[in-house]
Protein backbone atom coordinates (compact mmCIF):
# COMPACT_ATOMS: atom_id res chain seq x y z
CA UNK A 1 0.00 0.00 0.00
CA UNK A 2 1.42 3.45 -0.69
CA UNK A 3 1.60 5.80 2.17
CA UNK A 4 -0.46 8.88 0.80
CA UNK A 5 -0.02 12.40 1.98
CA UNK A 6 -2.24 12.35 4.59
CA UNK A 7 -5.29 11.83 2.65
CA UNK A 8 -8.95 11.85 4.09
CA UNK A 9 -11.11 9.16 3.01
CA UNK A 10 -11.22 7.10 5.81
CA UNK A 11 -11.37 3.63 5.57
CA UNK A 12 -14.57 1.44 6.58
CA UNK A 13 -14.46 -1.83 7.32
CA UNK A 14 -16.38 -2.75 3.93
CA UNK A 15 -13.35 -0.69 2.27
CA UNK A 16 -11.31 -3.21 4.59
CA UNK A 17 -13.18 -6.11 2.82
CA UNK A 18 -12.85 -5.19 -0.46
CA UNK A 19 -9.04 -4.81 0.18
CA UNK A 20 -8.65 -8.74 1.74
CA UNK A 21 -10.64 -9.98 -0.79
CA UNK A 22 -8.59 -8.29 -3.70
CA UNK A 23 -5.46 -9.90 -1.98
CA UNK A 24 -7.14 -13.06 -1.83
CA UNK A 25 -7.85 -13.21 -5.48
CA UNK A 26 -4.51 -11.85 -6.43
CA UNK A 27 -2.89 -14.80 -4.59
CA UNK A 28 -4.96 -17.66 -5.93
CA UNK A 29 -4.25 -15.85 -9.19
CA UNK A 30 -0.68 -16.61 -8.97
CA UNK A 31 -1.58 -19.98 -8.05
CA UNK A 32 -3.86 -20.19 -11.21
CA UNK A 33 -1.02 -19.40 -13.21
CA UNK A 34 1.41 -22.15 -12.20
CA UNK A 35 -0.92 -24.44 -12.15
CA UNK A 36 -2.35 -23.93 -15.46
CA UNK A 37 1.14 -24.03 -16.67
CA UNK A 38 1.65 -27.23 -15.31
CA UNK A 39 -1.43 -28.30 -16.73
CA UNK A 40 -0.62 -26.85 -20.31
CA UNK A 41 2.91 -29.39 -19.66
CA UNK A 42 1.40 -32.43 -18.21
CA UNK A 43 -1.05 -32.24 -21.96
CA UNK A 44 1.37 -31.77 -24.47
CA UNK A 45 3.22 -34.47 -22.76
CA UNK A 46 0.27 -36.86 -23.23
CA UNK A 47 -0.22 -35.84 -26.84
CA UNK A 48 3.22 -36.55 -27.19
CA UNK A 49 2.91 -39.85 -25.98
CA UNK A 50 0.05 -40.71 -27.76
CA UNK A 51 1.79 -39.81 -31.04
CA UNK A 52 4.60 -42.21 -29.94
CA UNK A 53 2.76 -44.69 -29.81
CA UNK A 54 0.86 -44.45 -33.30
CA UNK A 55 4.02 -44.28 -34.49
CA UNK A 56 5.47 -47.29 -32.41
CA UNK A 57 4.20 -50.83 -33.33
CA UNK A 58 4.77 -52.75 -30.47
CA UNK A 59 2.19 -55.06 -28.77
CA UNK A 60 3.25 -54.04 -25.29
CA UNK A 61 4.11 -51.10 -24.64
CA UNK A 62 5.85 -49.98 -21.02
CA UNK A 63 3.57 -47.87 -19.04
CA UNK A 64 3.94 -46.16 -16.14
CA UNK A 65 1.93 -46.87 -13.31
CA UNK A 66 3.03 -45.55 -10.12
CA UNK A 67 6.85 -45.73 -9.70
CA UNK A 68 7.10 -48.63 -12.36
CA UNK A 69 6.58 -49.36 -15.64
CA UNK A 70 4.02 -52.16 -16.31
CA UNK A 71 3.76 -54.28 -20.05
CA UNK A 72 0.40 -53.01 -21.04
CA UNK A 73 -0.97 -54.24 -24.09
CA UNK A 74 -1.31 -51.45 -26.58
CA UNK A 75 -4.87 -51.33 -26.83
CA UNK A 76 -5.12 -51.15 -23.20
CA UNK A 77 -2.67 -47.99 -23.20
CA UNK A 78 -4.52 -46.71 -25.90
CA UNK A 79 -7.76 -46.36 -23.87
CA UNK A 80 -6.05 -45.30 -20.73
CA UNK A 81 -4.32 -42.16 -22.86
CA UNK A 82 -7.31 -41.32 -24.18
CA UNK A 83 -8.95 -40.91 -20.74
CA UNK A 84 -6.03 -39.46 -19.25
CA UNK A 85 -5.75 -36.49 -22.49
CA UNK A 86 -9.73 -35.83 -21.54
CA UNK A 87 -9.51 -35.88 -18.25
CA UNK A 88 -6.16 -33.58 -18.45
CA UNK A 89 -7.74 -30.83 -21.50
CA UNK A 90 -11.19 -31.03 -18.59
CA UNK A 91 -8.83 -29.99 -16.30
CA UNK A 92 -7.05 -27.11 -18.11
CA UNK A 93 -10.46 -25.85 -19.42
CA UNK A 94 -11.49 -25.79 -15.61
CA UNK A 95 -8.63 -23.95 -14.34
CA UNK A 96 -8.40 -21.12 -17.33
CA UNK A 97 -12.06 -20.60 -16.44
CA UNK A 98 -11.33 -19.71 -12.93
CA UNK A 99 -8.73 -17.45 -14.16
CA UNK A 100 -11.31 -15.62 -16.23
CA UNK A 101 -13.72 -15.35 -13.29
CA UNK A 102 -10.85 -14.35 -11.26
CA UNK A 103 -9.84 -11.33 -13.65
CA UNK A 104 -13.38 -10.06 -14.08
CA UNK A 105 -13.87 -9.76 -10.03
CA UNK A 106 -10.27 -8.18 -9.53
CA UNK A 107 -11.27 -5.48 -12.12
CA UNK A 108 -14.65 -4.87 -10.46
CA UNK A 109 -13.00 -4.30 -7.26
CA UNK A 110 -10.11 -2.54 -8.83
CA UNK A 111 -12.95 -0.55 -9.63
CA UNK A 112 -14.87 0.03 -6.53
CA UNK A 113 -11.56 0.87 -4.94
CA UNK A 114 -9.82 3.61 -7.24
CA UNK A 115 -13.11 4.70 -6.73
CA UNK A 116 -12.68 5.91 -3.32
CA UNK A 117 -9.16 6.52 -2.95
CA UNK A 118 -7.96 7.18 -6.10
CA UNK A 119 -4.10 8.11 -5.60
CA UNK A 120 -4.29 6.79 -2.35
CA UNK A 121 -4.05 3.04 -2.89
CA UNK A 122 -1.81 1.04 -5.32
CA UNK A 123 -3.49 -2.47 -6.80
CA UNK A 124 -0.80 -3.01 -9.58
CA UNK A 125 1.90 -5.73 -9.25
CA UNK A 126 5.05 -4.09 -8.84
CA UNK B 1 -7.72 -30.72 17.08
CA UNK B 2 -8.99 -27.13 18.50
CA UNK B 3 -12.34 -25.86 16.72
CA UNK B 4 -11.65 -22.74 14.66
CA UNK B 5 -13.22 -19.29 15.88
CA UNK B 6 -16.60 -18.06 14.73
CA UNK B 7 -16.73 -16.96 11.23
CA UNK B 8 -17.62 -13.12 10.98
CA UNK B 9 -20.74 -12.38 12.76
CA UNK B 10 -23.31 -9.60 10.59
CA UNK B 11 -21.67 -6.91 13.05
CA UNK B 12 -19.96 -4.17 11.33
CA UNK B 13 -16.66 -4.75 12.01
CA UNK B 14 -16.52 -8.56 13.34
CA UNK B 15 -13.09 -8.94 14.52
CA UNK B 16 -12.43 -12.75 14.31
CA UNK B 17 -9.74 -12.69 17.77
CA UNK B 18 -7.91 -15.60 16.79
CA UNK B 19 -8.05 -18.95 14.44
CA UNK B 20 -6.14 -22.28 14.90
CA UNK B 21 -3.39 -19.91 16.93
CA UNK B 22 -2.95 -17.31 14.71
CA UNK B 23 -4.03 -13.75 16.47
CA UNK B 24 -6.43 -11.70 14.85
CA UNK B 25 -5.68 -8.40 13.38
CA UNK B 26 -8.68 -6.05 14.66
CA UNK B 27 -9.71 -3.68 11.97
CA UNK B 28 -9.37 0.32 13.18
CA UNK B 29 -12.48 2.59 12.81
CA UNK B 30 -11.00 5.53 13.25
CA UNK B 31 -7.11 6.18 14.02
CA UNK B 32 -7.41 9.00 16.68
CA UNK B 33 -9.54 6.72 18.78
CA UNK B 34 -7.54 3.96 18.37
CA UNK B 35 -4.38 5.32 19.25
CA UNK B 36 -5.90 6.87 22.55
CA UNK B 37 -7.46 3.68 23.72
CA UNK B 38 -4.19 1.96 23.60
CA UNK B 39 -2.75 4.92 24.94
CA UNK B 40 0.51 4.87 22.38
CA UNK B 41 1.38 7.55 20.41
CA UNK B 42 2.25 6.98 16.24
CA UNK B 43 5.80 5.56 16.81
CA UNK B 44 5.10 3.01 19.27
CA UNK B 45 2.11 2.25 17.44
CA UNK B 46 4.01 1.34 14.26
CA UNK B 47 6.23 -0.58 16.13
CA UNK B 48 3.77 -2.57 17.60
CA UNK B 49 2.29 -3.48 14.24
CA UNK B 50 5.62 -3.99 12.12
CA UNK B 51 6.43 -6.67 15.23
CA UNK B 52 2.89 -7.92 14.14
CA UNK B 53 3.80 -8.31 10.85
CA UNK B 54 6.78 -10.07 11.45
CA UNK B 55 5.03 -12.58 13.91
CA UNK B 56 2.82 -13.05 10.82
CA UNK B 57 5.50 -13.39 8.17
CA UNK B 58 6.30 -16.49 10.81
CA UNK B 59 3.32 -18.72 10.95
CA UNK B 60 2.99 -18.06 7.25
CA UNK B 61 6.53 -19.87 6.35
CA UNK B 62 5.39 -22.75 8.55
CA UNK B 63 2.24 -22.81 6.60
CA UNK B 64 3.64 -22.50 3.44
CA UNK B 65 5.89 -25.56 4.14
CA UNK B 66 3.02 -28.06 5.68
CA UNK B 67 0.98 -26.85 2.57
CA UNK B 68 4.11 -27.97 0.15
CA UNK B 69 4.75 -31.37 2.23
CA UNK B 70 0.23 -32.20 1.77
CA UNK B 71 0.61 -30.91 -2.18
CA UNK B 72 3.58 -33.77 -2.45
CA UNK B 73 2.08 -36.16 -0.56
CA UNK B 74 -1.48 -36.71 -2.64
CA UNK B 75 -0.02 -37.48 -5.69
CA UNK B 76 1.80 -40.16 -3.74
CA UNK B 77 -0.99 -41.48 -2.22
CA UNK B 78 -2.31 -41.29 -5.84
CA UNK B 79 0.24 -43.75 -7.58
CA UNK B 80 -0.59 -46.32 -4.98
CA UNK B 81 -4.27 -46.26 -5.23
CA UNK B 82 -3.53 -46.63 -9.27
CA UNK B 83 -0.90 -49.69 -8.60
CA UNK B 84 -3.65 -51.64 -6.84
CA UNK B 85 -5.86 -50.67 -8.72
CA UNK B 86 -3.76 -52.10 -11.28
CA UNK B 87 -2.93 -55.46 -9.34
CA UNK B 88 -6.68 -55.93 -8.59
CA UNK B 89 -7.79 -55.59 -12.26
CA UNK B 90 -4.62 -58.11 -12.91
CA UNK B 91 -6.20 -60.76 -10.20
CA UNK B 92 -9.14 -62.06 -12.53
CA UNK B 93 -7.27 -63.11 -15.45
CA UNK B 94 -4.63 -65.10 -13.82
CA UNK B 95 -2.12 -63.99 -16.04
CA UNK B 96 1.22 -62.62 -14.16
CA UNK B 97 1.97 -58.36 -14.26
CA UNK B 98 5.35 -57.98 -15.78
CA UNK B 99 6.66 -54.43 -14.90
CA UNK B 100 10.14 -52.61 -15.08
CA UNK B 101 11.53 -50.99 -11.98
CA UNK B 102 14.19 -49.06 -11.07
CA UNK B 103 16.82 -50.71 -8.99
CA UNK B 104 19.51 -47.84 -8.53
CA UNK B 105 19.22 -44.44 -10.98
CA UNK B 106 19.71 -45.28 -14.19
CA UNK B 107 19.24 -48.71 -13.47
CA UNK B 108 16.27 -50.75 -13.88
CA UNK B 109 15.07 -54.71 -14.01
CA UNK B 110 12.14 -56.44 -15.00
CA UNK B 111 10.03 -58.00 -12.35
CA UNK B 112 6.90 -60.61 -12.54
CA UNK B 113 4.00 -59.76 -9.96
CA UNK B 114 1.94 -63.09 -9.61
CA UNK B 115 -1.92 -63.30 -8.52
CA UNK B 116 -2.04 -62.05 -5.13
CA UNK B 117 -4.35 -61.16 -2.72
CA UNK B 118 -2.27 -59.29 -0.90
CA UNK B 119 0.05 -56.56 -0.94
CA UNK B 120 2.21 -54.77 1.74
CA UNK B 121 2.08 -51.06 2.56
CA UNK B 122 5.21 -48.63 3.22
CA UNK B 123 3.28 -46.75 6.36
CA UNK B 124 6.68 -44.84 7.57
CA UNK B 125 8.96 -45.21 10.56
CA UNK B 126 10.40 -48.42 8.82
CA UNK B 127 7.18 -50.33 9.00
CA UNK B 128 5.46 -52.08 6.20
CA UNK B 129 2.15 -54.24 6.80
CA UNK B 130 0.66 -56.66 4.46
CA UNK B 131 -2.90 -55.94 3.79
CA UNK B 132 -5.35 -57.53 1.45
CA UNK B 133 -6.46 -55.76 -1.29
CA UNK B 134 -9.44 -54.50 -0.31
CA UNK B 135 -8.12 -53.51 2.83
CA UNK B 136 -5.48 -51.79 1.45
CA UNK B 137 -7.48 -49.78 -1.58
CA UNK B 138 -9.50 -48.87 1.79
CA UNK B 139 -6.58 -47.45 3.94
CA UNK B 140 -5.28 -45.83 1.17
CA UNK B 141 -8.76 -43.49 0.07
CA UNK B 142 -8.68 -42.90 3.55
CA UNK B 143 -5.43 -41.50 4.14
CA UNK B 144 -6.03 -39.58 0.73
CA UNK B 145 -9.24 -37.69 2.00
CA UNK B 146 -7.70 -36.98 5.28
CA UNK B 147 -4.56 -35.59 3.34
CA UNK B 148 -6.98 -33.55 1.51
CA UNK B 149 -8.64 -32.16 4.29
CA UNK B 150 -5.90 -30.94 5.98
CA UNK B 151 -5.11 -29.43 3.00
CA UNK B 152 -8.47 -27.52 2.40
CA UNK B 153 -7.82 -26.25 6.58
CA UNK B 154 -4.53 -25.50 5.66
CA UNK B 155 -5.58 -23.01 2.82
CA UNK B 156 -8.40 -21.71 4.64
CA UNK B 157 -5.91 -21.27 7.27
CA UNK B 158 -3.47 -19.24 4.85
CA UNK B 159 -6.21 -16.85 3.75
CA UNK B 160 -7.31 -15.73 7.36
CA UNK B 161 -3.89 -14.94 7.93
CA UNK B 162 -3.11 -13.11 4.64
CA UNK B 163 -6.10 -11.28 5.48
CA UNK B 164 -4.62 -10.25 8.92
CA UNK B 165 -1.46 -9.38 7.40
CA UNK B 166 -3.79 -6.64 4.99
CA UNK B 167 -5.50 -5.18 7.57
CA UNK B 168 -2.28 -4.66 9.79
CA UNK B 169 -0.61 -3.39 6.29
CA UNK B 170 -3.59 -0.71 6.27
CA UNK B 171 -3.92 0.39 9.47
CA UNK B 172 0.49 1.14 9.45
CA UNK B 173 -0.17 3.41 6.53
CA UNK B 174 -3.46 4.65 8.12
CA UNK B 175 -1.14 5.59 11.10
CA UNK B 176 1.19 6.91 9.35
CA UNK B 177 -0.69 9.12 7.42
CA UNK B 178 -2.86 10.32 10.43
CA UNK B 179 0.96 11.19 12.05
CA UNK B 180 1.68 12.99 9.00
CA UNK B 181 -1.59 15.07 8.81
CA UNK B 182 -0.97 15.81 12.29
CA UNK B 183 2.61 17.27 11.88
CA UNK B 184 0.88 19.12 9.24
CA UNK B 185 -1.65 20.77 11.49
CA UNK B 186 1.24 21.53 14.47
CA UNK B 187 3.64 22.85 10.94
CA UNK B 188 0.53 25.32 9.70
CA UNK B 189 -0.66 26.53 13.80
CA UNK B 190 2.84 27.84 14.54
CA UNK B 191 4.03 29.27 12.07
CA UNK B 192 0.90 31.75 12.52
Amino acid sequence: MQKGEGSEAQVTWEDQQNINKFGRLNNRFHELEDEIKVAKETNENLEDASNELILSDEDIVRFQIGEVFAHVPREEVESRLEKMKEDASKELERLEEEKESILAQMAELKKILYGKFKDSINLEED
Amino acid sequence: MAAAASASSPTPHAAVTERRGIPGASFVEDVETFLNQSGLDANSSLAFLQERLQQYKIVEMKLLAQQRDLQAKIPDIEKCLDVVATLEAKKGTGEALIADFEVSEGIYSRAKIEDSDSVCLWLGANVMLEYSMEEAKALLEKNLENAKASLEVLVADLQFLRDQVTITQVTVARVYNWDVHQRRIKQATKEE
